[in-house]
């Protein structure tokens, strides 16, 4: 890439925010509300449901959260539990920060991460090699913060109109989410990821059936291994592309 | 209703849910100081974290909990496959198209349902 794509920061910034007024936001705006409704129908607080996801803002952890207090599970075997669906940001946000500029690989990304969701792991994950490095955390916090802005706001608004939302409604709101995160395999690149996703809905659904706390961690470790091994030894081409 | 559902324990779960998924991201944090983006160490990480990914989405669609589990699961399967064919059927993807016809294909099957 030559000309950089963005003037600066700013520019950047405003071009995230751009990206995810649309699906993202809608995706996650969806889901929240989606998630409100289901707090509203278990019987919970308006505040705690909308401090959820405002504070934990990852949603199927919310979910494991409320169906296991639900099922009067202890608050450490809640802690323990959310934690593990949580695992996954651990690599996310390794696969995504060391593409950030030198500079911007500071303290201040302990807050930025908050930001993080799948939804914007994901759109990132795609735009930031189209864009030079000093440019990408502005860009991806033009794309974070809406999309965490609408989850309490979502949330809360589930919370109150479930109950006089018709079935279909919700029904489409739920589905939203997932069919987002399917629709965007179709745009990953690298022939290890694409090996690693396909492999991943094969053996999810298998290892969740035979032990579906550990399920999620048991599938990224064995799929994502042979998607990489598979790619290094047959697929990857002798020189690598060089990033700009 | 459960009791437990109600009082301080919620509370109290909900900030133990919240340290642990921050401190997961935080972890994340710590641990990207020292990985450099060209290295073997982040393809791999990278390919682990799509398959979960993968996983996580599968089983939302096809193991869901509540109100997506009342649709049989043909269905679901269905709508999703429209869904990847309206978003592969052009080399520039079509997030936008292939999102609204699978909503609205679920929409309109909750109104089947119902009529």
């Amino acid at each position: 890439m030559n000309a950089p794509r963005f003037t600066n920061r700013r520019a950047a910034f405003w071009a995230g925010i751009h990206d995810a007024v649309g699906a993202p936001v809608l995706v996650l705006f969806a889901g929240m509300v989606g998630f409100g409704a289901m707090g509203r129908t278990h019987g919970f607080d308006a505040w705690m449901t909308g401090l959820t996801s405002l504070l934990m803002f990852a949603l199927p952890g919310q979910v494991v959260m409320l169906e296991m207090l639900i099922s009067g599970s202890s608050f450490l075997a809640i802690a323990f539990a959310v934690s593990l669906t949580s695992a996954r940001f651990v690599t996310m946000v390794v696969t995504l920060f060391p593409q950030l500029h030198r500079r911007d690989r500071n303290r201040g990304l302990y807050l930025w991460v908050h930001l993080l969701a799948m939804t914007a792991w994901s759109m990132s994950m795609r735009e930031f090699p189209h864009m030079a490095a000093k440019h990408r955390l502005s860009y991806f916090i033009g794309l974070g913060l809406p999309c965490w802005l609408i989850a309490m706001p979502g949330t809360v608004l589930g919370y109150f109109v479930a109950g006089w939302v018709p079935d279909a409604v919700t029904l489409a709101l739920v589905f939203i989410n997932p069919l987002f995160f399917l629709l965007t395999f179709t745009e990953v690149r690298p022939w290890a990821n694409r090996i690693a996703i396909g492999l991943g809905c094969v053996l999810g659904p298998l290892f969740y059936v035979w032990d579906a706390d550990s399920s999620l961690l048991a599938t990224g470790l064995v799929a994502g291994t042979i998607g990489y091994v598979v790619d290094r030894r047959w697929l990857r081409p002798a020189p690598v592309e060089v990033q700009p | 209703m459960n009791v437990a559902v109600q009082g301080w324990g919620v509370w109290l779960a909900l900030s133990a849910a919240c340290l642990g998924t921050y401190a997961c991201r935080a972890l994340g944090v710590k641990l990207s100081g020292h990985i450099d983006s060209e290295s073997e160490i982040f393809r791999w990480v990278a390919a682990v974290t799509y398959a979960m990914v993968a996983a996580l989405t599968v089983r939302m669609l096809l193991m869901p909990l509540g109100l997506l589990a009342t649709v049989p699961m043909l269905l679901r399967i269905l709508m999703c496959v429209v869904s990847l064919a309206v978003m592969v059927s052009r080399p520039t993807r079509r997030m936008g198209p292939a999102l609204l016809i699978g909503t609205l294909l679920m929409l309109g099957y909750g109104v089947v349902r119902t009529t």
